[in-house]
């Protein structure tokens, strides 16, 4: 899983696609990168880093390495950082590795919750041990 | 303010944009009642478009397309029907497609 990752970074590119305000989505979002929405969408997003903008509206399950929601999300997010900006509106569940930060002023219900990412690294190295004795053997 | 799909980014489902847009990703679905549409070259599309004003292709296109001005680019691969007052074709462009002219193009989707 984490050699795939680091291929995807090879050919990565730059700046970020971004939704603007008088888009209206509905459906799925899969972007290797970064993706800013202004608009609203309505389904699930999956990204690298997100960024739901004041004017943006997001309803769905969002599972992305970074998400900075700084507009209206409602549904699930599952991300290793999450920022939550001063004027946002959120409701629904918050799963987060690393970092959570809300600022003064934020409107949130929900819950909020620190998952453990040691799981999917034990895993792994499982894996490889069982890869390199099977090589051997 | 205007919409911008990067490569790296693909979208299953409609969009409705009141703007222009331009897609350099890969979309499977519909887009409605845009301004403009602006298909770069990395861009694929497979769902019927619909612009007011004026859409541009340089990628790929697997369904129709409606707009007042239509404008195919040297390395575009097109599938569909074309509605449009003025048509521009690229040399180089890979097309199968049945194109109709109309005085005016209608927008009967309205949202």
């Amino acid at each position: 899983m984490f050699f795939k990752s680091n291929k995807k970074s090879d050919n990565q590119i730059e700046g970020f696609s971004h939704l603007g305000e008088s888009l209206r989505f509905e459906g799925e979002i899969d972007c290797k990168g970064e993706i800013e929405i202004a608009g609203r969408v309505k389904g699930n997003i999956k990204a690298k880093k997100l960024k739901i903008l004041e004017t943006g509206s997001v309803n769905g399950v969002i599972n992305a390495e970074e998400v900075e929601i700084l507009g209206y999300m409602n549904g699930n997010v599952e991300s290793v950082n999450i920022h939550i900006g001063a004027k946002a509106c959120v409701r629904g569940q918050f799963s987060f590795e690393n970092n959570l930060s809300i600022l003064d002023g934020a409107d949130i219900s929900g819950r909020v919750r620190k998952a453990k990412k040691e799981n999917i690294k034990k895993a792994d190295t499982d894996k490889i041990k069982y890869l390199e004795h099977s090589k051997a053997s | 303010m205007p919409s911008v799909i990067l490569r790296d980014t693909k979208l299953q489902g409609n969009i409705t944009q009141r703007d222009s847009i331009t897609i350099d990703g890969e979309l499977i679905g519909d887009i409605n009642k845009a301004e403009e549409i602006i298909v770069s070259e990395n861009g694929k599309i497979k769902g019927n478009i619909l612009a007011d004003r004026n859409i541009e292709v340089l990628g790929q296109v697997v369904g129709d397309l409606t707009s007042d001005r239509i404008h195919l680019g040297s390395n575009s691969k097109i599938k569909g029907k074309l509605f449009h007052k003025s048509l521009v074709v690229d040399e180089g462009a890979q097309l199968e497609i049945s194109a109709s002219t109309k005085n005016k193009v209608n927008n009967n989707k309205k949202i």
